[in-house]
């Protein structure tokens, strides 16, 4: 690989993290000051109120305040959650496993389905068969992912109860084994991962289609069928390889997307990865937990970005040409 | 062989697979009722919102406070027949003569839950050091003079003047010292989180503390009265108020503590469940800024709102009966003065309670000299009666009440305009300074205020003068009041109620005449819960019209409480979810069918060319 390529895209993907770092900040600040919501508490007093502010920090100036933050969290010092006073990081760090397992399945599934999908549907162009997927597709796409969680929960989780409504794993119950426990997350995570896959399938399938539409009719491919090639094989081994790179490229920047946009999901499903984490911190207004999990999707995100553009410097001989 | 040859092949691994999986799930539903496990009797309650700390120095949310009135006791409790104070960690007290000093006497052989006797030592530490740190147990001591403890049973607490809140009304926890009284108050009131099992006097103490997903406690093993029927009370937080309610008719959980008023109707018509409400001890409010010029020199408002006539003829031209069947779904219970129908000792309906009259706002109005101008409301001396209402976003119920009340006083000429705002920016416009003084900017807003399980003193305190600058809203300033609050809480002991309950009568109808507060509403408990599950289900705090639990009250309903037939042992888990076997069986088949079909097409089928 391209070393001065690859210093360029780091050095972009930095420059984007410390602009973050920056606006999460002040974006923070300019939504008002935490302990006011203190002061309806009947019984605290100014001087309690300005305690807690000292405590947070929040009575000093704000480039001072701007300093300690970029100071701590460079030391990794995220800060202390206002409602369970636990440091955030050791929130986030017990968040962000949940979270990796279901969007990681969740954007396997996708990719594999979409791109079965989308295949079929370009091979089978203007068949019934592409009509069906289009539609289908375009359904899933359209559709909002937490009414798709409604309805996989009032269909799978109460109607014909057979998976759990929610949660990673049964509330209050021993388990005897690993295995027996590894079963019950599983049987938790079909659900959450189902309304994940539809979230994501509708967007893979239209990408791989047109993609795979756009290989099909291209030179070599006629080539290889005059050659006598087997279509099945001039699909597979050809085309296939050739229009999955924009999806591949796309299913790794969305999963850095994903990561902070499964907020209704994991809510809807009280997952507890880093999605249910901030909607419980705006719920209770928990300011460094948000700047926390703030800062972890726009890393995730310019993170995954990098990987894509790396994926498709390894995977895209033109991309290295340039 | 044709190409869908495989079909049935595949077909039949299907059902292979599925009968397997209706095999395993009656194999785990076995386990599921815990017949090995034995007599293991859980009660599980589900809520959306779980504690964020166990430590009540830092802790002020709702949840905390249920799970501490567990592990915990105050010096006196409150009988949940009728809330009156009751013997908890004290047995009984006795006041001096001249109601200045109080001597507790503590239960003798009391002990923590880890075999450590209860002591005064442990009753005064927290009085001094929960009592002025605790963000929610600050301002309870205030009165306290001294406490002094001449021997490991007896508490003698003296304050300045008689002090009525130092029996009912003294909402401090007592913590074991021993194991609090090691860390540094500034850690206590910072990041400390108590280690679990978390040492306590009450029933039940908690023994694990997974936050965001469940809260167990059990037996207190040094619990000196009678033995309560469960084995483990689990708290199982749900990601939303809707999901909790599936858990309950799913038979997940036996109860549930906060109902939504939206839900609660349809919840109590499902078979096998039952839904209670109750009166809190928290009220809904239409205030009115009453801030004078010498309080509050920059004040913004709209004078015609510190007109007497005019709040009066508002509060006439509002129909609460109705407003509380649309806005609250006729879950609360509608208002009658500034005191709760909670406080069974002190409530009583004022005789001035503004019946739905709006001819006689009208009458009221006119005979003041407030005339109809052009655009049809009312106005006086170039001041027009056109006031902002402001609700907060995050209370729907709340906003559709404003617009109710702007619909009804439209009907006298008064113009209510409804600003939504956030929590925050409503707080801002409450208690924001200048030059250290008060400078409320708003007419009038809808809010609500919560007060102590027994004592109305924190209720009726939050309109006196003294409170202007802190807890005071409305501003309101009537020295009269001022000195009948002061004089109410010098009434110690029970011959002295009957006094005392006059006093408060007196104070709630000064403020229904001068309405710094219209009280629109008294909150509801709502709660449900599963009738299979649970045996012996009393209405408590206060008896016949309380509720299930005695929330952040009492923990007396958990000793009386039993499992019901249908109630759910512990689990034992060894099997494998009949869901994920189905899933594992499905995704076989269709492999299955795809390898069998792509290998009949390998074999025979000639090449294919697209059109």
């Amino acid at each position: 690989m391209n070393t001065r390529w690859l210093i360029g895209k780091v050095g972009a993907a930095a420059l984007t993290l410390v602009f973050v770092l920056i606006f999460n900040f002040f974006l923070f600040r300019a939504i008002g000051d935490p302990t006011e919501q203190l002061v309806r508490l009947p019984q605290s007093t100014p001087e309690e109120i300005a305690e807690l502010r000292a405590e947070y920090g929040l009575d000093k100036p704000l480039l001072s305040q701007f300093a300690d933050y970029v100071g701590d969290t460079f030391t990794g010092e995220l800060g202390i959650s206002q409602r369970t006073r636990e440091p955030v990081w050791d929130e986030i760090k017990r968040a962000i496993p949940w979270t990796l397992l279901l969007v990681g399945v969740g954007t396997l599934i996708a990719t594999i389905l979409g791109a079965w999908m989308g295949v079929k549907a370009a091979t089978k162009r203007g068949t019934r068969t592409d009509d069906g997927l289009l539609s289908f597709n375009l359904f899933t796409y359209a559709a909002p992912e937490y009414w798709i969680g409604i309805i996989l929960i009032l269909v799978f989780a109460v109607a014909i109860p057979i998976f759990p409504a929610g949660q990673q794993v049964t509330p209050g119950v021993e388990f005897s084994s690993w295995f027996a426990e590894a079963a019950d997350v599983l049987d938790h995570l079909v659900l959450p991962v189902t309304a994940m896959t539809f979230l994501l399938l509708g967007q893979y399938f239209l990408i791989m289609r047109s993609s795979m539409v756009e290989v099909l009719t291209e030179d070599f491919v006629t080539v290889k069928r005059a050659t006598g090639l087997p279509w099945n094989r001039v699909v597979s081994k050809h085309a296939v390889p050739n229009a999955l790179l924009p999806l591949v490229t796309i299913a790794a920047i969305q999963f850095g997307a994903v990561a902070g946009g499964a907020v209704t999901i994991e809510a809807l499903f009280s997952w507890p990865g880093l999605g249910e984490l901030s909607y419980d911190a705006i719920g209770d207004k928990d300011f460094p937990i948000l700047q926390g999990t703030f800062l972890v999707f726009s890393f995730a995100v310019i993170f995954a970005n990098l990987i894509a553009d790396c994926l498709y410097f390894a995977l895209d001989p033109r991309v290295q040409a340039k | 062989m044709t190409r869908y040859a495989r079909l049935p092949v595949a077909l039949a691994v299907l059902f292979a697979t599925a009968a397997l999986a209706i095999i395993a799930v009656p194999g785990q539903a076995q386990e599921d009722s815990g017949s090995e496990s034995g007599s293991q009797d859980v009660f599980r309650v589900g809520w959306s919102q779980d504690p964020k700390t166990l430590n009540p120095f830092v802790g002020v949310n709702e949840e905390e406070f249920t799970i501490w009135a567990i592990n915990w006791e105050l010096l006196v409790g409150f009988d949940p027949e009728d809330l009156t104070p009751a013997p908890a960690i004290a047995e009984s007290w006795d006041v001096s003569e001249d109601g200045k000093t109080v001597t507790f006497h503590l239960i003798e052989d009391a002990k923590w839950s880890d075999g450590e006797p209860i002591t005064s030592e442990d009753v005064k530490w927290s009085l001094e050091t929960l009592g002025e740190e605790g963000l929610l147990f600050a301002g309870y001591t205030a009165g306290v003079e001294s406490i002094k403890t001449p021997d490991d049973h007896t508490v003698i607490l003296t304050s300045e003047e008689p002090n009525a809140r130092l029996i009912g009304d003294l909402f401090v926890y007592v913590l074991p010292e021993h194991i609090w009284g090691k860390v540094p108050v500034d850690e206590l009131t910072g990041g400390y989180q108590p280690e679990v099992p978390l040492v306590g006097s009450g029933p039940y103490i908690v023994t694990e503390f997974e936050r965001s997903r469940i809260l167990k406690m059990t037996p207190n093993p040094e619990w000196r009265g009678e033995q309560p029927a469960f084995d483990e009370l689990q708290f199982i937080r749900y990601g939303s108020a809707d999901a909790v309610e599936r858990a309950l008719t799913l038979g997940e959980v036996d109860f549930i503590p906060e109902v939504q008023p939206a839900t609660f109707d349809r919840l109590g018509e499902q078979e096998g469940i039952e839904v209670v409400n109750a009166p809190t001890y928290s009220f809904t409010e239409l205030a009115f800024n009453l801030c004078s010029e010498e309080n509050c020199p920059d004040a913004q408002f709209n004078p015609a709102i510190q007109d007497q006539t005019m709040r009066q003829a508002i509060a006439y031209s509002i129909d609460r009966e109705r407003n509380n069947e649309i806005a609250n779904l006729g879950t609360s219970f509608v208002a009658h003065g500034i005191l709760p129908s909670f406080y069974k000792d002190f409530y009583e309906v004022p005789e001035l309670d503004y019946p739905y009259d709006p001819e006689l706002a009208n009458q009221m109005l006119d005979d003041a000299g407030w005339e109809l101008n052009a655009d049809g409301i009312r106005e006086k001396d170039g001041v027009v009666a056109s006031f902002d209402l402001f609700v907060r976003s995050e209370a729907p119920a709340e906003i559709q009440y404003a617009k109710l009340i702007a619909e009804q006083t439209e009907e006298i000429g008064v113009e209510f305009n409804l600003q939504v705002v956030s929590t925050d920016k409503l707080t801002e416009l409450t208690v924001r300074k200048e030059d250290g003084l008060p400078a409320p900017e708003f007419d009038t807003f809808i809010w609500g205020w919560g007060g102590d399980p027994y004592d109305p003193s924190a209720l009726l305190d939050l309109v006196t003068t003294s409170q202007i600058g802190a807890s005071s809203d409305s501003f309101y300033s009537n020295p009269e009041y001022d000195q009948l609050m002061e004089e109410q809480v010098t009434l110690v002991g029970e011959e002295k109620l009957e006094e005392r309950k006059e006093l408060i009568k007196e104070m709630v109808a000064m403020v229904q005449e001068d309405l710094p507060y219209l009280v629109l509403s008294y909150d509801p408990y709502l709660e449900a819960y599963n009738e299979d599950a649970l045996g012996n289900v009393e209405r408590l705090c206060p008896a016949e019209t309380g509720e299930i639990l005695c929330q952040q009250v009492s923990y007396e309903p958990l000793l009386t409480l039993t499992p019901g037939e249908g109630s759910s042992g512990a689990e034992t888990v060894s099997g494998v979810p009949g869901g994920v076997v189905a899933i594992g069986a499905l995704i076989i088949a269709i492999v299955a069918f795809l390898v069998g079909r792509a290998r009949g097409r390998r074999e025979t089928e000639p090449m294919e060319l697209p059109t």
